[in-house]
């Protein structure tokens, strides 16, 4: 029905078009590029049969913290496409993709406290669970829920794939990187 | 920097760039001015203060004591490089690249002025000129990774990818074995990828593949690496291995597409077109069936099959892939399942089968053959899809009948709303379209999707005041217009549909306007990448960033920037064919003055324009007074000088300002057909024959093309072209005899051109229009025989309404006292059925207003422009336009007043007018 595949860089106005139809918060095309130029390996998109695009992740890493982790920044698919599981397969390709490129600890998102669509998706689906409250996270002053899922991280990593040299999942915390 | 002042002057200099460099602005200016009253001419520090009051918006200032500095000390590269600085800052990057350039005479191994340098070249696709600035840093610092990649992808660019591969190589050289450390495995796999995508890019897929396995486990995107192996694998027609591989990458995602086609490739059970035998059919069915029960979670696996399957396996497949979808309520069924629509025989299968199972569910509560109950929703969705089927094929009346069944089974589900608001629209009810839209929108307030839905309804409805204390709800600080526009609201629903609405309601300022400010955001995101030029030389995401670079380019191809370039030009076009009506008294009595006096009106005008944006430069001052944050600036949006475009339309010369958007078009949107229609349009206007004549054999190259390849069109391509064609030479023949050697020059040209055009070869203009006529009559009747135009299938779909209308159209253009012949030609149209089951005519409501249009405008014949109406109505009941039987405007004849809201209505005497809408239909 619709294919779940990694964002390319044609894809970042349709993302931004359908995040604008049915989502409050929203971000220039620059934030977009940011995303997809640091981490390409995070963003995924819903394309339907025709190739319009009905949903995607935008997800980041968070560099800065000293535990290594994911974040998501924005995740919708449009109301036409609801009850195909779009949310969670699209979440769940983003986290495969922190844990196995970056070896994130955890990743973490926030959701609207209303939002209880959302909220039970996180929380039963996807085994999400309150790590805070951040009150008026948002700009029309309601709370956000700040929810948190842990992945496997960089020690307790599996690799899928068996060969001689041993080494580590990537590091995502490289820290500043060199100046000229 | 600095050098010439003394020790504490020198210190003070240094805080001065120090405090640029933190933006801590206000700091900076204190330590300028120190400086400045001891020594006030110091050339340096007046070009640091300017920079410093830049970024604290006092451009005007800047910008004097910038230059100030620069006259006091020339040989200064912090001057020069400072001057630069300051036109990047105002995107002026040609001037900022000059005075980087004079900057780098004086100090040219200059790290810091190098590197900014390049940065603008890369922007500017100066490329020859980026390979060159990346070489000299590389040599001047050849201990930095950054400056080792850098000169690689300035290679690539300038489309030498094999050096750029050798400088990776090189670079890769200067690297200890146990290379990289634990937190830079990222960056180097992604190095190491881009590397081998550079040796894909040369055909070197051998060498590729052998990099790609040896540096296997220096890779950590192990995606990217199965998706770049396998495309390597079938490259190198090894397909067995890639077959092996593409079951694993399904494996890890069984909804990717790409991955079942990619499988169906490596096995050899792949056509672009679609089209089995019936073996490769069996083979593909088998494949799927197999794949079905290795990947149980997958829809793709269920749905791919319908696509080639026929016939009773079809009817078959379709069954198991519907019933449980419909028992489990997905409302994207039938989008899912439309392209196969496009398969006629495949819509008739589906109508039974869904007739079959609504029959079923009424009668027994469950699907045939079964003896479980269905939950009542699953008649629900049943009907729901039964009433886009019947929307799809253009049966409005049966299609509503549907959903009113649904609505009235369970009136709470807000996705049967949305989709009568569907129905009525494509019948041509505009406003009960927009009216539903609201009521489904009311139904979930806290939902955006259907919020943005009604809001792109009502501006179809051309309700636009509306449209926006809607669209209002959903944005932070209230103030709409600014928000929409900041965050880039580009989509159809908010600034490409108002402006279009505006442009139906004739306010072209406002329509302008909202087309221009689409064209500002592609000028945004341009700007945008300016950052990235040196972050991800230093991240490493050099694959995706390469990407990038090449989105840009195109990106002025857009639909949605063509769309407002069309829309922009179109409106440019309307006011120079009539200017607005206080401009042209203005310029009467400008032509009665004595050209000194009209010279002192225009200086004077001149005068006045600036007093005005003077003023409106300080009401921003004002505004934005109380907003200067911490570091100096101001962050308050300006106020718009001219919110309804009043302005725009003021422009001296609209052709020159649609020229500007044309030139766009061309070079990015060169294979549409709107590019040159508009190219035409204009340059007729300019008297720009030649240029004219350029367009018409633009038309004529994409008519000639292979339909595949221009597809996108829809529209049969042959009615403009011929219409603009006959138009044309019939131009050029009015025109007096050549006199000059340049008008010598064009008709020589004219004449020698005029040969090309196949089907003016030997006819007069009027013999050539007859027969284009009878090619479109026998298409008609012998569509087989059908060749000439080398678009049998485009034309087979055609309506032959359209091609009449055109003929007409130049019949009565080429000899006027046919006037009553051409009409007749467009009245004896008729409309056929199209359909197998012999209920959908041909004809599309939007062509039909079209020709009402050529009636009252063209023609200038309101008689029959009423019976065309009235038959019209008859077609179109639901059509607002004709005033159909069912349409929202004729149920309810008292109409309740609106404050918003107008939609479109030709009344009886055939003139287009105005008609104030309803806003609460009851439905």
């Amino acid at each position: 029905m619709v294919c779940i595949r990694k964002a390319t860089i044609d894809d970042l106005l349709a993302m931004q078009a359908c995040n604008l139809f049915c989502l409050p918060e929203n971000y220039q095309m620059k934030y977009y590029f940011y995303h997809i130029l640091s981490w390409p390996q995070l963003l995924y998109v819903a394309e339907d049969y025709g190739g319009k695009i009905v949903g995607y992740v935008l997800a980041k890493m968070e560099e800065e913290s000293t535990e290594c982790h994911g974040h998501i920044t924005s995740l919708a698919v449009l109301r036409t496409h609801r009850k195909l599981g779009l949310a969670t397969k699209l979440m769940a390709a983003a986290q495969n993709a922190m844990e196995q490129v970056f070896g994130a600890e955890y990743v973490s998102l926030h959701v609207r406290k209303s939002n209880r669509a959302a909220f039970n998706l996180y929380t039963e689906t996807l085994g999400y669970k309150i790590h805070d409250m951040e009150a008026k996270y948002y700009a029309d002053g309601e709370d956000a829920y700040d929810m948190r899922k842990q992945l496997k991280g960089k020690n307790q990593h599996q690799h899928q794939h068996h060969h001689h040299h041993h080494h580590h999942g990537g590091g995502c915390c490289s820290g500043e990187a060199k100046a000229e | 920097m600095g050098a010439s002042l003394p020790p504490k002057e020198a210190n003070l200099f240094k805080l001065i760039v120090k405090s640029y460099e933190t933006k801590q602005y206000k700091k900076g200016l204190k330590a300028a001015d120190a400086i400045l009253k001891k020594f006030p001419d110091h050339g340096e520090t007046l070009s640091m203060k300017g920079l410093t009051l830049n970024c604290m918006d006092r451009k005007p200032e800047a910008y004097e004591l910038v230059r100030l500095g620069l006259k006091n000390d020339l040989k200064s590269h912090v001057c020069w490089h400072v001057y630069g600085l300051l036109y990047r800052s105002d995107r002026e990057y040609r001037e900022a690249i000059k005075c980087y350039r004079n900057a780098l005479r004086i100090d040219p191994d200059n790290i810091e002025i190098l590197r900014d340098l390049s940065l603008l070249q890369a922007q500017m696709r100066d490329l020859a000129g980026f390979v060159e600035t990346r070489q000299q840093l590389l040599t001047l610092k050849p201990n930095h990774r950054m400056n080792w990649i850098g000169f690689a992808v300035s290679h690539h660019l300038n489309s030498n990818a094999s050096k750029a591969i050798d400088i990776l190589e090189a670079y890769e050289g200067t690297l200890e074995d146990d290379y990289p450390p634990d937190n830079e495995r990222c960056e180097h796999g992604e190095m190491l990828l881009y590397k081998i995508s550079l040796l894909e890019e040369c055909g070197s897929l051998e060498k590729a593949l052998q990099e790609l396995r040896k540096k296997e486990f220096k890779i950590v995107d192990k995606l990217s690496y199965k998706e770049e192996e396998v495309s390597l694998l079938v490259k190198l027609n090894r397909l067995e291995e890639g077959e092996k591989l593409y079951r694993v990458l399904l494996a890890m995602n069984p909804d990717n597409y790409g991955y079942y086609e990619g499988l169906q490739k490596c096995v050899g059970l792949h056509s672009k077109i679609g089209q089995y035998s019936p073996d490769e059919i069996d083979q593909l069915d088998a494949l799927y069936k197999s794949l079905g029960q290795q990947y149980t979670w997958s829809s793709a696996v269920k749905r791919i099959p319908l696509d080639f399957l026929e016939d009773v396996k079809f009817r078959d497949a379709a069954d198991n892939y519907i019933r449980p979808l419909l028992t489990k309520g997905v409302p994207s069924l039938f989008s899912d399942l439309s392209p196969l629509y496009d398969h006629p025989g495949k819509a008739d299968i589906l109508e039974k089968l869904l007739l079959d199972l609504e029959e079923s569910l009424k009668t027994t509560g469950g699907y045939p053959g079964r003896s479980e109950k269905e939950p009542p929703s699953t008649l629900l969705w049943t009907l729901f899809y039964l009433a886009q089927h019947y929307d799809r094929r253009g049966l409005y009346d049966i299609a509503l009948a549907k959903i009113d069944e649904a609505m009235q089974h369970t009136p709470t589900v807000i996705d049967l709303y949305s989709v009568k608001s569907k129905i009525l629209k494509h019948g041509g009810d505009f406003v009960a379209a927009a009216a539903l839209a609201d009521e489904a929108r009311c139904m979930d307030l806290a939902d955006r999707y259907v919020n943005s839905q009604c809001v792109k309804r009502m501006l179809q409805a051309d309700q636009v005041p509306l449209a926006e204390k809607t669209a209002v709800l959903f944005t932070k600080d209230g103030d709409q217009h600014n928000n929409l526009h900041d965050m880039q609201c580009m989509w159809l629903v908010y600034e490409l549909a108002s402006g279009e609405s505006y442009f139906r309601q004739g306010d072209l300022g406002r329509s302008l306007k909202k087309f221009l400010a689409v064209e500002k955001h592609y000028a945004d995101i341009t700007e945008d990448q300016f950052d990235f030029h040196s972050y991800c030389l230093r991240k490493m995401t050099l694959r995706a960033y390469i990407e990038m670079l090449r989105f840009q380019d195109r990106l002025h191809a857009h639909t949605y920037f063509r769309k407002a370039a069309v829309g922009a030009i179109r409106c440019y076009i309307k006011l120079y064919d009539s200017p607005s009506k206080s401009s042209t008294e203005e310029d009467d009595e400008l032509a009665k003055l004595p050209a000194s006096q009209k010279k002192k009106l225009r200086q004077k005008q001149r005068k006045a324009e600036a007093r005005a944006k003077k003023e409106a430069e300080v009401k921003n001052e004002e505004a934005n007074v109380g907003g200067v944050s911490k570091s100096g600036k101001r962050n308050v949006k300006p106020v718009d000088p001219d919110p309804h475009g009043e302005k725009l339309l003021q422009t001296e010369d609209p052709l020159m300002e649609a020229g500007k958007y044309l030139k766009l078009l061309q070079k990015h949107s060169s294979d549409f057909l709107e590019t040159h229609l508009l190219s035409f349009e204009v340059n007729m206007r300019k008297q720009k024959i030649l240029l004219a004549l350029q367009a018409l054999k633009q038309l004529q190259r994409l008519d000639a093309g292979n339909p595949d390849s221009h597809r996108c069109l829809v529209l049969v391509p042959i009615i403009p072209i011929q219409d603009r064609t006959l138009r044309f030479f019939h131009k050029v023949a009015s025109r007096p005899a050549p006199t000059t050697d340049g008008e010598k020059l064009i008709s020589g040209v004219l004449e020698a051109e005029r040969l090309t055009f196949s089907q003016l070869q030997g006819k007069s203009l009027v013999e050539a229009n007859t027969v284009f006529l009878e090619q479109h009559k026998a298409a008609d009747l012998h569509l087989d025989k059908y060749v000439h135009l080398k678009e049998a299938v485009l034309v087979v779909y055609a309506d032959s309404l359209m091609h009449r209308a055109a003929v007409a159209e130049m019949i009565f253009c080429l000899e006027p006292n046919k006037k009553g012949e051409a009409i007749k030609l467009i009245e004896e149209s008729s409309n056929n059925l199209v359909s197998s089951n012999g209920t959908v005519r041909e004809w599309k409501l939007k062509d039909c207003v079209t020709v009402h249009k050529l009636l009252v405008s063209s023609f200038d014949d309101q008689d029959a422009a009423l019976r065309w109406k009235t038959r019209c109505a008859d077609y179109f009941p639901y059509s607002t336009y004709f005033e159909g039987r069912h349409c929202s405007a004729n149920r309810d004849s008292k109409q309740t007043h609106a404050e918003n809201g107008s939609v479109e209505v030709p009344p009886s005497n055939g003139k287009v007018e105005k008609l104030d809408a309803l806003k609460n239909l009851a439905i």
